[in-house]
């Protein structure tokens, strides 16, 4: 009996080797091991880093191995930003992964994390943040870096997120093209929340918005998930939208290519998130916005290498939080697909450009609207117009300021005109 | 043999263990009649039928089918030899039709079950005349109609040989004469049946021939016609065995406990106590005899306050008990020892070491929140040493003890208490004779300190030697309380089958009631009359 | 050729001990050799995972202290399951008594905390989480007596009532819930060790916290009580035969009642030392301490010594194997729970294998009836 249970075991290990993905890196020896724990070590201690001492971590929701999702994208961003500044993955990049969002198990990955000699941590979570304050306090010589969250001090911590909300705009120019086309105004959103998440809302508005600028007239419907994973609702709430809203193009605020392939299949187009999901669902897909994260990544460890001191590293990324965006090329969209209108490109590089020099924002009294060119230029018109949410009050009066980005991370509960809950 | 039989046994022994069941029984019956197996409870026809049919093999002797020496391995092997058994707890899935119930035992049942099976099996049962919804699930039938489902099940099979255990012990007397009615066509039809009983009147009524077994051992076989109730309880209960137990007499004081009309419902909810009276004495023994299943359970478990009456008075030394929690009932000196069939289920934590087994009831008693271990390890010492208990130390779990050890710890401790009443059931159940002796002892002993105690028992030889009345149940039903050394076991057979009722042989006082009693009758009759 | 399971009597202690040592070494045979096709050496890993990363570590009084975070709330909720084990009671529920332990602690904390002194504040944590999570089993154990449910069935589903109680707690944004922290618009919960945090003793570097020296105290009153007193007494009967618990005079029905209520109390506490040293609540603040103290219980076979040793030996290969897969970056920690998996997985098949033994059945032996 004992047999057949080793037998089952043996072969649901091979099976959990196969989903391990091939990860066939050399071994580390026991001597290499302890050899660069104890300069890592040392490292800790010393006020400059060499490049070759230098030990990143990190520590993920999900695990390593993940192939998609929130987890997978930050660990490529990292391993991809190490590989740029010269950094070795397979020794100078130490990993606590699937850590669940409590606070000693947060607490005790950063203790591991330190006594294997990292320099800087970083923590990808929301639910990370008050574990990776404490322990910023705690270890003074380690920079601290939290994702998404707002929690920062003077020195060695800092948070970092991105403007996801102007790739969203640039999506919505093609999603609004798109039904502009087709002669169908309405256009469906599938979310994993609505307005109690200020990084949901502000994405949806700023779609919206994208959306209007070349098509007025349509709706965007949003329909809320209630949950960051749930593949099947994802794929049912898609469906729906295209079924009983009728809508011709679905974007999404959440992990799974689900509502694009439920697009696909209805034969409508969409908008995905997080990575370019054309491979998913080649015939709909039009773009998507994305996150470059090794973009921030590899700012945040030169700074940390090169600053002379953790207490110094704040200070080198130019202040407690890092909120970069299309200019930094933290967040972009993934290239156009043959299924967008052809002036799609054109609009996007235009507004693109102005978003870069910084003379205007989505969230603010300005809005626009563009004259292509013969010549296949495109003008953009920029025309005073209020931001009004969809219950008619008015954020920002007409010609007025940009929202400010405390606003667009913490506080925007209000959807813009054109939004409604589905 | 120059009859042929349709099944015969010859010289079956069967033992477990120490135990024997079955000692060199011979036993045959014709086609197309009815044998009934007659005998008392441990005389071993449920053993020696399970034999036929397949559950157990017999340690020697053979078996013959139609002439033919066979080996009947299984179930199934007894099956294909046409032989079928409608056990007394029927085996039948409730969940399941009655259809289902008989067509999934076949082997060619198949994978799928198809609806022609509802009318396959209805027409079986019609066939052989009995009137049974096929649809119909086995937990929404009465007994009966489950009864008649078993027996439709071994016709289904080509069972031409058909035992029956104990059918009527859960019918009604309607019931009953319509299963009478069935075997009697059966047996028309060529079918060989036998019955297992220990209720003479249907026997008379039923059987061709009755084949009798005592104590495992084959008595004979004869006739119905030619025989009568008399002789059948003779045969079952077989000539008075002297046992050369002591009998001290012992100077007799009030009554201690008195049932009065007590009436008790089992798990079932049918009346297992009926209207019972009697009163037990200080130093007497009262022998409660009976068939299995007539009550005694339930009676010893009122009395310890651990089953809730129907209606009835329980006086001990003039106060009514009824009602009380068991503490209180074994606080009040009343000490119950049942050892059931399974011998260690009621009285005794298996697990648990002889001392913590010994502190079972006193355990309270200690002063604080601690358990007085010390009192417990010198009783057990005391008990172990005084009723000559085996065991490796105080300290083992009792499940690892002998039975008769098991049984010496629990009546060791129950005496340990210094109780006035000893209600003791089966107390030398599965014992060897040296180990009985060893029990009967400790029972004279408290006796002569002037404790009453109830002795529900089995051998009658024991009981008549033993006890100094012997009050018989029939299914509920005081048949009498006769004195042990006046009494013949035929007598008290004949009342244990429900033949003979002694309780107005004295008109005055019904048995059971006694003169001098200590129980006040307006705060008794208050509630009956 | 068929075979039987029958039942072992009396298998020797070293036996068993050699029974349970094999099953360890064999899942890490297969785990090395899972470990050898990803690239690593075994011996590298295994040293790693046993030492739990502290050697050579100069941070390692942390990383004991890190340790004993595991090990303490599993150890207590090991003991307190086995409470109720004992009387056959499957409390499966420890999940969600220990959630509710835990929020009704850390509403003590934030209600009181500011109000009474830090001392009271966390005695009362205690009592309130014991009494919450008291309370929750209580239930499943009211329900059976009364009603006869199934009480494994029962907990089961109060566990999930509790885990979506308090992912409610956690997700719901409202001027009523002050679990969460007021100055973070996203809602999450709030910390408040500033008003209540169990104090350690300081050894060197190393701070042992309190929680650890109340959970082995009481492990040791747990053990007495079971042991010496009549209450615990009754637990052995009650959980030996009911039958004869009826007869000697016990109140069944009360003693389970009781002894589930303290069972689930003790859960509740080690809830409470748990939310008093994280300052925080969390979803994931059980740990699934409920879940693997039922394995601890069941290998220690309930004896309260053993819990202590299991749950020791259980919580090294629950954060050696995390530390582990720090060290070496081809193993994720899904190869840390497949080994937890494998490990328990063959310890379980040997402790089957002291119990029973699996004999070939022979033909005509048919003999096991009752007399």
């Amino acid at each position: 009996m004992k047999k057949i249970f080793a037998l089952i075991l043996a072969m649901s290990m091979v099976l959990s080797l196969a989903a391990c993905g091939g990860s066939e890196a050399p071994a580390e020896s026991e001597s290499q091991a302890a050899e660069s724990q104890s300069q890592a070590e040392s490292a800790a201690e010393s006020e400059s880093t060499a490049a070759s001492d230098f030990k990143v971590g990190a520590i993920y929701i999900n695990s390593k191995n993940d192939t998609a999702g929130y987890t997978f994208a930050h660990h490529n961003g990292i391993t991809k930003a190490m590989e740029e500044l010269g950094l070795d993955v397979n020794t100078q990049l130490v990993i606590q992964d699937e850590v669940l969002e409590d606070y000693d198990q947060v607490s005790t990955a950063v203790d591991t994390l330190v006594s294997e000699g990292c320099n800087i941590i970083f923590g990808i979570s929301f639910g990370y943040m008050d574990a990776m304050a404490d322990k910023a306090e705690e270890y003074p010589d380690v920079i601290f870096s939290h994702a998404t969250g707002y929690k920062s001090n003077e020195t060695n911590f800092n948070n970092y997120f991105g403007r996801i909300y102007q790739a969203r705009y640039l999506a919505g120019i093609a999603a609004g093209l798109k039904s502009l086309e087709l002669g169908n105004n309405n256009i469906g959103y599938v979310s994993a929340y609505g307005t109690q998440y200020a990084e949901t809302c502000s994405g949806i508005n700023g779609f919206t918005l994208g959306v209007q600028s070349v098509n007025p007239d349509a709706t965007v419907y949003v329909k809320e998930l209630g949950n960051w994973a749930d593949e099947v609702n994802e794929s049912a709430f898609a469906k729906e939208l295209i079924d009983t809203y009728n809508c011709c193009v679905i974007a999404q605020h959440c992990d799974s290519a689900q509502p694009q392939i439920a697009a696909a299949d209805a034969g409508v187009f969409g908008c995905g998130y997080n990575s370019d999901m054309t491979a998913d669902a080649p015939t709909a897909h039009l773009t998507a916005p994305i996150w470059n994260w090794n973009v921030y990544y590899r700012t945040a460890i030169e700074a940390a290498m090169t600053c002379g001191g953790a207490e110094n590293f704040v200070t080198a990324m130019g202040g407690p939080a890092y909120y970069g965006g299309l200019n930094e090329g933290f967040v972009d969209v993934s290239p156009l697909t043959e299924n967008c209108d052809p002036n799609t490109q054109a609009i996007i590089d235009a507004v693109k450009a102005l978003i870069a020099s910084g003379e205007w924002d989505v969230f603010s009294g300005t809005k626009l609207t563009y004259t292509v060119n013969e010549d296949g230029t495109v003008t953009v018109n920029k025309t005073a117009g209020a931001l009004v949410t969809n219950d008619g009050t008015e954020i920002v009066p007409a010609d007025g300021p940009s929202v400010e980005d405390g606003v667009i991370t913490g506080t925007m509960n209000y959807f813009v005109e054109g939004v409604k809950a589905a | 043999m120059a009859e042929q039989y349709a099944v015969e046994m010859r010289g079956i022994t069967k033992t477990f263990g120490s135990v024997v069941a079955n000692k060199d029984v011979n036993l045959g019956v014709r086609q197309g009649e009815i044998l009934a197996l007659l005998g008392e409870n441990g005389s071993g026809k449920t053993t020696l039928m399970n034999m036929l049919s397949g559950i157990y093999k017999p340690d020697r002797g053979e078996i013959l089918v139609e002439g033919k020496a066979v080996s009947i391995d299984s179930p199934e092997d007894a099956k294909r030899l046409g032989i079928g058994m409608v056990h007394q707890h029927f085996k039948l899935v409730d969940v399941f039709s009655a259809a289902d119930n008989i067509w999934m035992g076949q082997e060619k049942a198949g994978f799928l079950l198809k609806k022609d099976r509802y009318n396959q099996i209805g027409e079986v049962a019609k066939k052989f005349g009995f009137d049974i919804d096929p649809r119909k699930k086995v937990r929404n039938m009465a007994v009966s109609e489950k009864q008649t489902l078993e027996i439709i099940k071994v016709l289904y099979y080509g069972a031409k040989v058909i035992i029956l255990d104990e059918p009527t012990a859960v019918l009604t007397v309607q019931e009953i004469a319509k299963l009478f009615e069935v075997l009697r066509r059966m047996k028309a039809e060529g079918h060989s049946i036998i019955i297992i009983t220990h209720k003479l009147n249907e026997v008379l009524e039923i059987s061709d021939r009755v084949a009798i077994l005592r104590k495992g051992e084959y008595i004979g076989t004869v006739d119905t016609a030619g025989t009568n109730e008399q002789q059948l309880t003779e045969y079952m209960v077989g000539h008075k065995v002297d046992l050369n137990i002591e009998r001290p007499m012992v100077e007799k004081t009030r009554p201690l406990l008195e049932i009065r009309d007590l009436t008790i419902r089992n798990d079932e909810g049918a009346v297992a106590i009926d209207h019972v009276n009697f009163y037990i004495r200080g130093g007497e023994i009262l022998g409660v005899a009976g068939i299995a299943g007539c009550g005694q359970k339930e009676l010893c478990e009122a009395i310890a306050g651990l089953r809730p009456i129907e209606s009835g008075q329980m006086i001990h030394k003039g106060d009514n008990i009824v009602g009380l929690s068991p503490k209180a009932i074994i606080e009040k000196g009343i000490a119950m020892s049942f050892i059931p069939e399974d011998r260690l289920g009621m009285g005794l934590a298996p697990s648990l070491s002889i001392v913590d087994n010994m502190i079972l009831k006193n355990y309270r008693d200690s002063k604080g929140p601690f358990v007085d271990r010390k009192a417990g390890r010198a009783d057990a010492d005391h008990v172990i040493k005084e009723l000559g208990i085996v065991t490796p130390s105080a300290e083992t779990p009792v499940r690892r003890l002998s039975g008769g050890n098991v049984q010496k710890v629990l009546l060791g401790r129950e005496i340990k208490a210094g109780p006035n009443v000893i209600v003791t059931a089966y107390p030398v159940r599965g014992l060897d004779i040296n180990s009985s002796y060893a029990i009967y002892n400790i029972l004279n002993q408290q006796k002569k300190d002037g404790v009453g105690i109830l002795f529900v028992g089995e051998d009658l030889d024991v009981m008549m030697a033993l006890c100094d009345k012997i009050l018989v149940l029939c299914y509920g039903r005081v048949m009498g309380v006769v004195h042990a050394h006046k009494t013949t076991k035929e007598e008290l057979g004949m009342m244990m089958t429900g033949a003979l009722d002694l309780t107005n042989k004295y008109e005055d006082k019904p048995a059971g009631i006694a003169r001098d009693t200590n129980f006040a009758p307006d705060t008794a009759a208050g509630k009956e009359e | 050729m068929r075979f039987h399971v029958v039942k072992r009597e009396n298998c020797p202690l070293w036996k068993k001990l050699g029974m349970y040592a094999l099953a360890v070494a064999a899942a890490l045979v297969l785990g090395g050799c899972l470990l050898l096709a990803m690239g690593v050496n075994p011996l590298a890993y295994y040293g790693r995972m046993f030492t739990m990363g502290m050697v050579g570590n100069k941070i390692a009084y942390k990383a004991f202290e890190n340790y004993l975070k595991v090990f303490a709330p599993l150890a207590l909720t090991s003991v307190a399951l086995s409470l109720a084990f004992r009387m056959r009671f499957w409390n499966i529920g420890g999940e969600g008594q220990f959630i509710l332990g835990a929020v009704a602690a850390a509403t003590v904390a934030f209600k009181l905390g500011p109000v009474v002194g830090e001392g009271l504040t966390l005695v009362l944590m205690c009592l309130a989480g014991m009494l919450a999570a008291g309370l929750y089993g209580l239930i499943a154990a009211a329900l059976k007596v009364k009603f006869g449910t199934n009480e494994t069935l029962m907990t089961l589903m109060l566990n999930y009532i509790a885990l979506y109680f308090i992912t409610f707690l956690e997700d719901t944004k409202a001027d009523w819930n002050f679990y969460l922290d007021p100055t973070s618009v996203r809602p999450i919960f709030g910390r408040f060790a500033n008003l209540a945090s169990f104090p350690k003793i300081p050894i060197g570097k190393f701070g042992l916290n309190i929680c650890v020296i109340l959970t082995l105290v009481v492990g040791v009153l747990v053990f007495i009580y079971l042991k010496y007193t009549k209450q615990g007494y009754e637990i052995a009967v009650v959980g030996d035969s009911t039958g004869t618990a009826h007869y000697a005079g016990m109140k069944v029905g009360k003693i389970v009642l009781r002894t589930v209520f303290l069972s689930a109390c003790l859960i509740g506490l080690a809830a409470a030392f748990k939310v008093g040293t994280a300052g925080i609540l969390s979803t994931n603040i059980t740990d699934d301490v409920g879940w693997t103290g039922i394995i601890v219980a069941w290998l220690s076979q309930l004896n309260t010594l053993a819990i202590f040793i299991v749950s020791a030996l259980i919580s090294m290969l629950h954060y050696g194997s995390d530390v582990a897969a720090a060290t070496f970056s081809q193993v994720d920690s899904s190869f840390a729970n497949m080994l937890q998996g494998a490990i328990l997985f063959l310890v379980l098949a040997a402790d089957f294998c002291t119990r029973f033994q699996v004999l070939p059945v022979k033909k005509e032996g048919k003999n096991n009836g009752n007399g």
